[in-house]
């Protein structure tokens, strides 16, 4: 299988993250630093060896700031339920998840309301100043993505960071799509809260995710429990990372992902992002080469995408056109990839779109593959098509 | 009987403080804190056979939160 769908997660994983995860589980499986023997002891430095990992990718001095969520989502939830109030206004951009845009629907139950801000690709003075529009007096959280999922659209998030601690109000970055190929940085930068998954450009294994937050801006937690501190009270500890993580935590995830963070690290997001970037404009330079190829952002370069393509054949639904592909052994993702605004904000709504996006396991051999399908695909159905075949899909 | 022992509030604060100490050349294990220094603790404990006053400079330098102690079980 070639496997393109690296969007939702990463596959396939470093043979060290494989490795790790074994060894957790068979090796020293317990609970970290719950319990008191050398097995728990381990397991609490694998957990520990991973945050600091982290925060050495975010540039983040104190690695309590680094904390364990079981995806990209708990993370950007443990923000948004925990920062704002009834009463309360956020601004999102037009290209959001519904990791993102569902939370805050909920909350508008509880008196919390949002207003979107439409990004322009290729114009960032425009993407400010329709964030600064919609800026009101009550604007508590600015919850943005790096990059759009969907289309690989980077937003200046460094300005609109900057921007909102201008303004008092508080910074969410959603790093699903650029976490270990961008680089970020809290140290130089005003980013209050940091979400991002584990299992995608961090190479970790599925239902690990991270939230990075500065100690001073501490939202509620959503969850309480047993966090094996201050046992002998009964109201949840305030310090970090314990607020946020009751509860037994998923050491072979946070292994695993401590390999993957190790992997990212040593290969450099720079030199990632380099390569699959490389990629990303061979599969797009191809694609626009075909007449009945759709295309819908400028040709991805560094400073304004991640390697993410989107595309359709003319009209055809592009879950057909997924389902094509799959049966030639190549995996990509179809649909509305759960960002419904950015797909109205490109006129997709209906058809979706057809999503490839790179990872560093990918290679040109493959996206010539993945292009000469579409092209014979194309040709084949452009052939039936002529002679009156109603079954155009192969 | 001189401190040779630091308790901390949480597991991750013990490895921050065994990882800085670590990095100076100064020697901690990880113990059980001692059940009658329990209280407030996350359970563990680093004991610092020696240098203990320089132990206790870096970690107020660098915001690390402890209580200090002594233990008469120094093996």
């Amino acid at each position: 299988m070639m496997y393109f769908d690296n969007g939702a997660t990463t596959y396939p994983k470093p043979q060290a993250v494989i490795n790790a995860v074994m060894t957790a589980m068979r090796g020293y499986g317990a609970n970290p630093g719950r319990s008191g023997h050398r097995m728990s002891l381990r397991a609490a430095e694998t957990v520990y060896r991973c945050r600091e990992n982290l925060a050495r990718l975010f540039a983040v001095d104190n690695p309590e700031n680094v904390i364990f969520t079981y995806n990209c989502t708990t993370a950007l939830n443990t923000v948004i339920k925990g920062v704002l109030k009834s009463g309360d206004h956020a601004v999102i951009s037009s290209l959001e998840h519904n990791a993102v845009v569902r939370p805050l629907e909920a909350m508008k139950e509880q008196g919390v309301t949002y207003s979107v801000a439409e990004v322009t690709e290729g114009d960032d003075e425009a993407t400010i100043r329709a964030f600064r529009s919609q800026f009101r007096k009550n604007t508590k959280l600015v919850i943005c993505t790096h990059a759009s999922n969907v289309f690989g659209v980077r937003l200046p998030v460094e300005r609109l960071a900057a921007l909102c601690r201008l303004n008092g109000i508080l910074f969410c970055l959603d790093a699903a799509q650029t976490a270990g190929v961008v680089p970020i940085s809290l140290e130089d930068s005003c980013i209050d809260y940091l979400c991002t998954a584990g299992h995608k450009g961090l190479y970790g294994p599925m239902g690990t995710g991270v939230l990075v937050m500065r100690s001073d801006v501490k939202p509620d937690s959503l969850t309480q429990g047993g966090t094996g501190s201050f046992s002998s009270e009964l109201r949840q500890p305030e310090l970090l990372p314990d607020k946020y993580e009751s509860g037994t935590p998923n050491l072979p995830g946070i292994a695993g992902l401590n390999a993957g963070v190790e992997f990212v690290l040593s290969r450099t997001p720079e030199r990632l992002d380099a390569y699959e970037m490389r990629l990303g404009q061979r599969l797009y330079d191809r694609l626009s080469g075909i007449n009945a190829v759709r295309l819908y952002t400028a040709r991805p370069e560094a400073d304004t995408h991640v390697p993410v393509i989107s595309f359709n054949i003319g009209n055809m639904d592009s879950e057909q056109v997924a389902a094509m592909l799959d049966r030639h052994q190549i995996a990509v993702r179809a649909g509305l990839h759960c960002a419904p605004l950015a797909h109205q904000s490109y006129g997709t709504q209906e058809q979706g779109t057809v999503r490839a996006v790179m990872s560093a396991f990918n290679n040109e051999k493959q996206i010539d593959t993945l292009a000469n399908l579409v092209n014979n695909f194309v040709k084949l159905n452009e052939k039936k098509v002529a002679i009156g075949d109603s079954n155009v899909l192969e | 009987m001189e401190n040779n022992l630091m308790t901390f509030s949480s597991m991750t604060a013990v490895m921050k403080a065994r990882e800085l100490l670590r990095r100076n050349g100064i020697r901690a294990v990880t113990i059980r804190t001692p059940a009658s220094l329990r209280r407030g603790s996350c359970g563990y404990s680093l004991r610092v056979p020696q240098r203990y006053e320089r132990a206790a400079e870096l970690l107020n330098q660098h915001n690390i939160s402890f209580v200090g102690a002594s233990t008469v079980d120094d093996r």
